[in-house]
């Protein structure tokens, strides 16, 4: 053990200096973060700090009497109001319907692309079509081509199928024809994460299951269901995110008709789509933000969840 | 060319109490092949890097050439890196990636492309420029790694784990052109493996490390004919050194029912150590099939056609004890074989709890 | 991430095999059948559209001549295309401006706290826009910004940013740490090192994610309208706009849409698979 380096006293201890260039460095790496991250708190932040006091003011911006801050009472209001009450249930109906249906949908129609088959990309390429389509279009073509009473190709099968007077889906059915169109564009959308996820397993692990003598059901319920689970997840909380903003879809399917104003819509008809009362359509958006922050925080710890590395 | 020294230099990791290499002191040697060996998550990578520049040292210095490079950059280092997946640029071709480092220092076109051939040359690369890594077999793709660092003739090279990702044959001859190639060049060179057998064939010297702590450092027939404790002992050596506890009777130890035979100056440390428990540790060729005093029962006979390993349980301590004898091939034994045993050989003696080894280290 | 399909399972057999892709075939097609209809209708005359549904007719162009001729007073095709286009390409420039180095810095040797900070772009995200339309109405109006398409750019690009990030990041974070260390040891500086080592690998995702922001800033009609209805306005609101419910309009608007949707279904065939690859992965990783 000769080299090795003899009677050293003194060892230099750089923790200091360490910490120094770390410190110095961690700055270095936070920066390019500072643009977006500050862009976003301006133009997401201010807006909402300034719907909470317009909340707690009476503002009509119509009949012309001065702002005036009236603290609570705008929220009272609010959970007297039936068609609040309303609106939240329509919100909770068309996104949770909507999600979980274009999971359960998009589930099935990944498993069945996963196989090999004739034309496989080309049909793959079928079905995420309609997620790409803009949104009032998707709704305008299937309020019009495919469910008008008069004209609409859905009604022209059902007469040939003996069905004599149309339905009026639009206006019999309000919230559901919404979902459907969101479940028809959201579906591709689930599809091709739920593919993702059946593309990224472990071969070994499903030809060891298939030694082992399972059969392709247990198969997929005990390994490749469990494996899909964080995409399941994935989908369900992106899925989350838009759908509950829906408001394109009900402007051009029903206008807000007869139950199917969601509280984005309701928002909307409550100030610049009409009614002008800014304090309390803020005090609408402000419980529309807490509703969505508790939904959000489950979100977000699903997403910690998929975050553990 | 260079010389390397590592002056008491340690690496905690933020939010870890214990060094992940604790003060460790090394002076390489110019043209040196030092391996650094030891088991997983015993600091090798981190003493690497820590040399490379790619981790901080938080105690200590490093110097090259009697040059403290402690607070240098990496890339100002002149030290060339080959890592255990390779970190081949997949966009670039072969000869771009040989030839990146020497791009980067701004050497002329024609100048990049006859130094990139050179190495091709050497690494028998040459029909393979202009490929991409992901178009080259295991080995190929672990040449390339090699000529990206030998084209910049840097002052150190490192390597971290370079063949543990080659089928065992691979390895085995890329071991042997690696260790020509390094003696070629004569360009100081620290390799990390954890596998021992590597670090005794290819290393001039090897430093074992465990828990971030140097344990020995030495050429590999002192490590493993005098290794320093306990640990060193165990570790270094392929079957492994036979370590049978044993407590101590006054001053004298006991292997199975007879007194072991210690030197002049093990019995010394014995008689002032105040340790009650001590490891005996004799190698495989150390034991003896030729008739003797202690009867073993065999359980396993491995094979390997000059000699074989035979694996026996012994009565010691009040207990069986599994022990390994190397006999000579043309020996045959099988299970069940009732064998008499003698030591033929040296013995090391350690403390059991401390490690620590007893007497002086024969030259 | 395997790129090949599965496959059928061992010894499962051929007919059923075939049953499936014939399943995959029919639900892919009734899938895109209001698509195609939509395409079909918009070759016909009105009355062929609005009468009893045909597969066979003559295709004409005479509805999207009539959509994309420019009226008088009312928005022109040309310029809602040219407003979109304007908006979209600026917002998404933007978008990847702000998102490419945050990426970089949350996935390459990522900062500290890098979970909180995306949690933190990813939960600007559950702010339903309805719920904020109406402080950026006023704070449009105040700023002069109403009906200008400088709002719509600032607002698309707040909308796409959290997304951009989250899958830049998944795709950032694939640069295996050791070429990073690689071309450091290599002596490259950090420009060579972004630009030669990064980049390259890193430039299908960018390519996907700004098609992804592409897609949501075109097809965006809620803010568009409200904050933007007269001058400046995109092509989802032409859509809504540019066809007269009065009469027979079925086919014109079959047109309008088409023309309306045709550049994002391009954009997304063109980058589907990474686009759900970056969705997908950061989210796993
Ligand atoms: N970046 C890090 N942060 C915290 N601890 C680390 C880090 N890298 C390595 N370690 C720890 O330091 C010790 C030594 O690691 P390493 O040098 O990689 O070991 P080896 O290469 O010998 O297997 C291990 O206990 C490991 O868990
Ligand atoms: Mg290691």
């Amino acid at each position: 053990m000769t080299d090795v380096v003899q009677d050293q006293s003194v060892i230099v201890d750089r923790s200091d200096e360490v910490e120094r260039i770390a410190k110095k460095e961690a700055w270095r790496r936070r920066l390019p973060i500072l643009p977006a991250l500050l862009f976003t708190i301006i133009v997401t932040q201010i807006p909402f700090a300034l719907s909470v006091f317009y909340s707690l003011t009476d503002w009509n911006i119509v009949s012309g009497v001065d702002r005036e801050f009236i603290g609570f009472g705008n929220y009272g209001e609010l959970f007297g109001s039936s068609l609040f009450r309303q609106a939240a249930w329509t919100t909770v109906v068309m996104t949770t319907a909507s999600v979980l249906l274009s999971v359960f949908f998009g589930t099935l129609i990944a498993i069945l692309l996963d196989r090999k088959f004739f034309g496989q990309g080309f049909v793959r390429t079928l079905l995420i079509t309609p997620f790409l389509i803009t949104p009032v279009v998707a709704g305008q073509t299937w309020s019009t081509s495919m469910l008008n009473p008069q004209f609409g190709v859905v009604n022209w099968l059902l007469e040939r199928l003996g069905k004599d007077d149309p339905i009026q889906f639009a206006g019999q059915f309000p919230t559901w024809t919404i979902v459907a169109v969101l479940v028809w564009q959201w579906t591709p959308f689930m599809m091709l994460i739920i593919l993702a996820g059946l593309q990224g397993q472990d071969p070994s692990v499903l030809e060891a299951a298939r030694v082992d003598g399972a059969n392709s059901r247990s198969i997929f319920f005990q390994i490749t269901l469990p494996q899909l689970r964080p995409f399941l997840e994935l989908g369900t909380l992106l899925g989350s995110i838009y759908l509950i903003q829906v408001f394109d879809h009900v402007e051009v399917i029903t206008g807000g008709g007869p139950g199917s104003t969601n509280l984005p819509y309701f928002v909307f008809q409550r100030s610049i789509g009409g009614g002008w009362e800014f304090g309390q359509a803020s005090a609408f958006s402000i419980v529309v933000v807490i509703a969505t922050i508790i939904f959000a925080t489950l979100g977000l710890r699903l997403l910690s969840s998929l975050l553990e590395e | 060319m260079a010389t390397v020294t590592y002056d008491s230099a340690s690496r905690i990791y933020p939010g870890t109490e214990k060094p992940a290499v604790n003060e460790l002191k090394l002076d390489i040697g110019d043209g040196e092949l030092l391996v650094l060996v030891g088991p997983s998550g015993s600091g090798k990578s981190t003493a690497l890097r820590m040399l490379a520049g790619l981790e901080f040292v938080d105690k200590g210095s490093i110097l090259i050439d009697d040059r403290d490079v402690t607070l240098t950059p990496p890339q100002d280092r002149d030290i060339a890196m080959v890592f255990q997946n390779y970190a081949l640029y997949p966009n670039m071709t072969v000869a771009g990636n040989m030839g990146f480092a020497l791009k980067q220092q701004g050497v002329s076109k024609e100048e990049r492309a006859k130094r990139v051939m050179e190495a091709a040359k050497i690494l028998d690369l040459e029909e393979y420029l202009d490929r991409k890594p992901k178009n080259l077999s295991g080995g190929q793709r672990q040449r390339v790694a090699m000529g990206r660092a030998i084209v910049r003739s840097p002052q150190v090279f490192l390597m971290d784990e370079p063949l543990s990702n080659l089928d065992a044959k691979l390895r085995v001859s890329t071991r042997t052109q690696l260790v020509d190639l390094q003696a070629r060049l004569g360009v100081t060179t620290v390799y990390v493996t954890h596998d021992q057998v590597e670090a005794m064939t290819m290393g001039h010297r090897v430093a074992v490390l465990d828990h971030g702590v140097l344990q020995q450092v030495d050429t590999p027939r002192r490590l493993y004919s005098a290794p320093a404790n306990l640990f060193v002992a165990g570790f270094i050596g392929s079957p492994a050194m036979n370590l049978i506890e044993a407590d101590r009777s006054g001053d004298e130890l006991h292997f199975g029912s007879s007194v072991v035979a210690l030197p002049a100056d093990v019995q010394a440390d014995l008689k002032a150590s105040s340790a009650t428990r001590f490891v005996i540790g004799i190698r495989p060729e150390h034991l003896s099939n030729a008739g003797g005093g202690l009867n073993s029962n065999v359980t396993v006979v491995e094979e390997l056609g000059s000699d074989a390993f035979v694996h026996a349980t012994i009565q010691h301590g009040g207990g069986d004890v599994t022990i390994v004898v190397r006999i000579d091939g043309e020996t045959t034994v099988s299970r069940g074989d009732n064998m008499p045993i003698s030591i033929d050989g040296p013995v090391h003696i350690f403390e059991a709890d401390s490690g620590k080894r007893l007497g002086t280290p024969p030259e | 991430m395997a790129s090949s399909t599965t496959g059928p399972v061992v010894g499962e057999n051929k007919v059923s095999g075939f049953i499936f892709g014939v399943i995959a075939w029919i639900v892919g097609l009734m899938f895109f059948f209001p698509i195609f209809w939509l395409v079909l209708n918009s070759f016909k005359t009105e009355e062929a559209a609005n009468g009893d549904p045909v597969l066979f007719f003559t295709p004409t162009l005479e509805q999207y001549r009539e959509v994309t001729a420019s009226s008088t007073g009312l928005l022109s095709f040309g310029e809602a295309f040219f407003n979109s286009a304007w908006v979209v390409v600026v917002s998404t420039i933007i978008v990847m401006v702000l998102a490419i180095p945050a990426a970089y810095s949350l996935a390459i040797r990522p900062v500290e706290k890098w979970r909180d900070v995306l949690f933190f772009f990813i939960s600007t995200k559950f702010l339903p826009i309805a719920a904020a339309i109406l402080p950026l109405w006023i704070l449009a109006r105040d700023l002069g910004l109403l009906n200008t398409r400088l709002v719509l750019i600032i607002l698309y690009t707040a909308l796409n940013l959290p997304l951009a990030v989250w899958m830049l990041r998944s795709f950032f974070a694939e640069v295996p740490r050791e070429l990073i260390e690689a071309s450091q040891m290599d002596g490259a500086s950090l420009m060579s090192q972004i630009r030669s080592v990064i980049l390259p690998i890193v430039s299908p995702g960018i390519a996907a994610t700004a098609l992804l922001s592409f897609i949501f800033a075109w097809n965006e009609f809620f803010l568009a309208v409200q904050l933007n209805p007269v001058d400046g306005s995109t092509v989802p609101i032409w859509v809504t706009t540019a066809v007269t419910t009065r009469g027979l309009f079925l086919a014109k608007l079959s047109a309008a849409s088409t023309l309306a949707t045709l550049p994002v279904v391009l954009a997304g065939w063109a980058a589907q698979k990474r686009m759900i690859r970056g969705l997908a992965l950061g989210a796993i990783k």
